[in-house]
């Protein structure tokens, strides 16, 4: 067995072993949308719009659980300590962290497109559910780096109430619950300034066949280098506390 | 055997020079320096907070030293070069709750070009009953059991092992200390530290202590107790005998034996024959680690 499949059979493992895990990241977002977005199914673009959005927040989870808690859990752990003594260089554990984050991912997703189907009825082109599957796999970048970053900044016995406490909010602040135009006007306001309803907009203009505004790709960009930069501050300091 | 071949086979296992580590106004550890030979075991004692696990860490490449260097077998500690050769035992064995010993020692065995067959390990560290259970259940002896096992899985030329039978009942020591010592026989090399002397003075070949960060004492038992300079004496007499009063000032009394840690066991052996008709299982004997340590801690001659 390679260093890599060692990594990714003991990822693998870990995740699916832990309902706490994979029931709010995979289950989660298809049984909420099954409560809040299957009603909006048969009212054409409003379906559409509905599994965008929480394919989206599926793709949120998997960042802020996945990267988030088990980085913060790792970072405190004697276990990674110890897996810091076996010859390897660290690229085997995250890329096997990053591929079971896109597994999850494309899981969580694809039973929100089944969810929509069985549940709402609803009827997507498969050229479109494969587009938005694409998109989102590319909306996991800045949202992995958004995960990765809290990983690295909270404790592991805050970590998951601070995942929360951002998730939930960011998830309607930018607008995957609650379409951006039913939003407070207020609010509406500050979603324009958040990653997650950008991320909305790029998703949305998926399903609705439009190439993504060039104003969401941008603040994507800008957004993923300002997580590139804290990751990478947070990553800094929580190396030189633990290992300088 | 080539120059080269040659050459490696002289390199320590480690070597280490003026190590230091300050954690903010703590000086944690102070120009230590250390060597370890091929097939060699060396115990690293001292008290808590003493320093034993700053070096450790230094030496294994999981804190980088503020002053000094250390190699392993010729390779900055730390490099995968180095980490190519070691094996450890997690002081805090948290393993993975949802994993069995199995799927961990695979895992950390797929790491090494020539590790152990898994089911050796098993033997060797009682694990028969728990290696495929999940570890979320495990006691904290069955869990060190598991992190003794990790230590070799790699089959590597030089094992630290800090604290290794912390927590272990006395089977799981037992079985510790020979795997171990076995292990140094068969040419391995070991780094071990431990509050259980007995368990330094059966497995290690030399012993250094050190205290608040600088190395105290450095020698072979024997090295130790002959700078001590000290030995038990000790003897038996029948219930209605009485002792000479210069015999009560030199020896105390525990049940029915009188012992006494002394620098002239051998001239106070004489007199008591000599004073003493009723005599009765005289034994001389030297101090354990343990004691010879604190007599000279308590003579300040460390």
């Amino acid at each position: 067995m390679s260093i890599l499949q060692a990594n990714l059979v003991l990822t693998f493992k870990r995740l699916l072993r832990l309902p706490g895990f994979w029931v709010p990241t995979i289950l989660f977002p298809a049984m909420l949308y099954a409560f809040f977005g299957a009603q909006t199914a048969g009212i054409g673009p409003a379906a559409n719009y509905a599994v965008a959005s929480f394919a989206v927040y599926a793709v949120l989870g998997v960042a802020f659980f996945q990267f988030g808690v088990s980085i913060a859990e790792d970072r405190q752990s004697a276990f990674a300590v110890w897996q810091r003594s076996l010859p390897a260089r660290p690229f085997a554990s995250w890329a096997a962290r990053l591929c079971a984050a896109l597994v999850f991912a494309v899981a969580a997703v694809a039973l929100v497109l089944v969810t929509a189907r069985l549940v709402g009825g609803l009827r997507m082109e498969p050229g479109t559910q494969a587009r938005l599957l694409a998109t989102c796999l590319f909306l996991a970048i800045p949202a992995t780096f958004m995960g990765t970053a809290l990983g690295y900044l909270a404790s592991r016995h805050s970590v998951v109430a601070v995942a929360n406490l951002i998730f939930l909010p960011l998830a309607y602040l930018g607008g995957l619950w609650v379409p951006p135009p039913a939003l407070p006007s207020q609010i509406n306001t500050i979603s324009q300034w958040t990653p997650t309803r950008h991320m909305g907009e790029v998703a949305w203009a998926t399903v609705a066949g439009r190439l993504p505004p060039q104003t969401s790709v941008m603040a994507l960009l800008t957004f993923t280098i300002a997580f590139i930069a804290l990751t990478w501050l947070a990553y800094r300091r929580d190396r030189r506390s633990r290992f300088g | 055997m080539d120059a080269t071949t040659s050459r490696t086979a002289m390199v320590p296992a480690i070597n280490a020079r003026d190590l230091g580590k300050r954690f903010g106004a703590i000086e944690a550890l102070a120009d230590l320096s250390l060597e370890l030979r091929r097939g060699e075991a060396l115990g690293l004692i001292g008290t808590n907070g003493a320093g034993k696990t700053t070096a450790l860490t230094l030496l294994q490449g999981l804190r980088r030293a503020d002053t000094g260097n250390a190699e392993i077998f010729g390779h900055p500690a730390g490099s995968v070069e180095a980490r190519r050769h070691i094996g450890i035992t997690p002081q805090n064995a948290d393993f993975p709750e949802q994993m069995s010993p199995r799927e961990v020692l695979t895992y950390a065995a797929a790491h090494f070009d020539r590790p152990k067959p898994v089911d050796e390990l098993v033997a060797a560290f009682g694990l028969e009953r728990l290696i495929d259970r999940r570890m979320g259940g495990f006691s904290g002896g069955e869990l060190r059991r598991v992190a003794l096992a990790l230590a070799f899985v790699g089959n590597p030329e030089l094992v630290f092992a800090d604290e290794p039978t912390a927590g272990l009942d006395t089977g799981g020591q037992d079985m510790f200390k020979a795997y171990a010592r076995s292990y140094v026989d068969n040419g391995g090399s070991l780094l071990l530290t431990s509050h259980h002397w007995d368990e330094i003075e059966h497995i290690c070949d030399r012993i250094v202590m050190i205290d608040r960060g600088r190395r105290l004492l450095e020698g072979t038992l024997d090295d130790i107790r002959h700078k001590a300079g000290r030995n038990r004496i000790s003897f038996t007499v029948p219930a209605k005998a009485s002792l000479p009063p210069w015999a009560r000032e030199h020896f105390q009394r525990s049940g029915n034996r009188w012992s006494a840690i002394s620098a002239e066991s051998d001239a106070l052996a004489r007199r008591l024959i000599a004073d003493l008709p009723a005599l009765q299982e005289l034994h001389i004997e030297p101090l354990d680690l343990k004691e010879t340590v604190a007599q000279m801690q308590m003579e300040r001659t460390i």
